[in-house]
């Protein structure tokens, strides 16, 4: 294995979620939480929620970003520690989805931090929601998927 | 005992149905502080919960109308006090000191549709809108304010 990833190994083996709304009509959000029940087992890709936004390795980001809450996506990602992934679920989350023109909303995720995986889906499925963030696992083992945070860990 | 629709009865213009459990009371703006005074006097500061209060701006007709869904606990029903008020001059009394509740419904009225609610001093631009709009004096909810 490569140096370079070694720096990924904990994310792999198990990458502890955060789930934030940002402007979500609560249809994706409710999805992210069937996909943490037992009844997925997402254990069995060593997935769990983190307590806290500085034990995150992944941010599950839900709905367009409005206005006020791109301020606090940005926070929360900043205070995210190295090395750091974003997956966007659902249309709202990837381009703004059926608000994206509105006076309070910025767009997607992307307009605000960089994300790693776009799970399409208006919501999308729970099984959905797992497969992508165990493709982005996938990615992050073959080196397709890199942190892009500035501090280098 | 009175019941809940009597006592609103009285003090409504006319009443209208929307669907079965969801009777609308038009009343007079300037009644609104004794409608909820009465429920309270009547039935009690906790028999009843003001779940929202909802604004629509009405510029064909000049007038900016105002709903405010009122929960009755014990009945599980729900009922809407409905009043009137001039678009060019929206003022109404604020209900904040007797019906604590309506304090969230009140601030995101006045910053979604610049109704003032005289006597609430807690109002602000700035609770729900994006500060962008608000530095351009904004209420998007207004139809003609152009976002
Ligand atoms: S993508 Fe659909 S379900 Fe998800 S937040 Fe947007 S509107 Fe709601």
């Amino acid at each position: 294995m490569a140096v370079k990833e070694d720096r990924y190994k904990l994310v792999r083996y198990s990458p502890w979620l955060l789930h934030f709304n940002t402007g979500a009509c609560n249809g994706c959000d409710i999805e992210v939480l069937a996909a943490i029940t037992p009844l997925y087992d997402p254990e069995r890709f060593g997935i769990k929620l983190a307590p806290s936004v500085r034990h995150g390795d992944i941010l599950i980001v839900t709905g367009a970003v409005t206005k006020k809450a791109a301020e606090r996506l940005k926070r929360l990602y900043e205070q995210m520690p190295c090395p750091k992934f974003v997956v966007a679920v659902g249309a709202c989350a990837i381009s703004g989805g059926v608000f994206a023109k509105s006076y309070s909303v910025v767009g997607g995720v992307d307009k605000v931090i960089p994300v790693d995986v776009y799970i399409p889906g208006c919501p999308p499925r729970p099984e959905a929601i797992l497969d992508g963030i165990v493709k982005l696992l996938k990615m992050i083992e073959e080196g397709r998927a890199v942190s892009k945070c500035e501090h280098k860990g | 005992m009175s019941t809940k629709a009597e006592v609103l009865s009285k003090l409504a213009i006319r009443t209208e149905v929307v669907k079965p459990k969801r009777i609308v009371f038009v009343i007079r703006p300037e009644d609104l502080r004794k409608v909820f005074e009465e429920l309270i006097k009547t039935f009690g500061p906790e028999s009843f919960y003001l779940s929202t209060i909802v604004g629509v701006d009405l510029p064909a007709e000049n007038k900016m109308r105002l709903d405010y869904y009122v929960h009755f606990i014990p009945e599980g029903e729900t009922v809407v006090i409905r009043t009137f008020i001039d678009r060019s001059n929206p003022v109404i009394d604020s209900i904040i000191d007797i019906v604590p509740g309506a304090l969230a419904g009140e601030c995101e009225t006045f910053d979604l549709l610049g109704i003032v609610f005289r006597g609430n001093p807690y109002l602000k631009r700035g609770f729900f809108v994006p500060v962008d709009l608000v530095q351009k004096g904004i209420h998007p909810l207004r139809k003609d304010s152009g976002v």
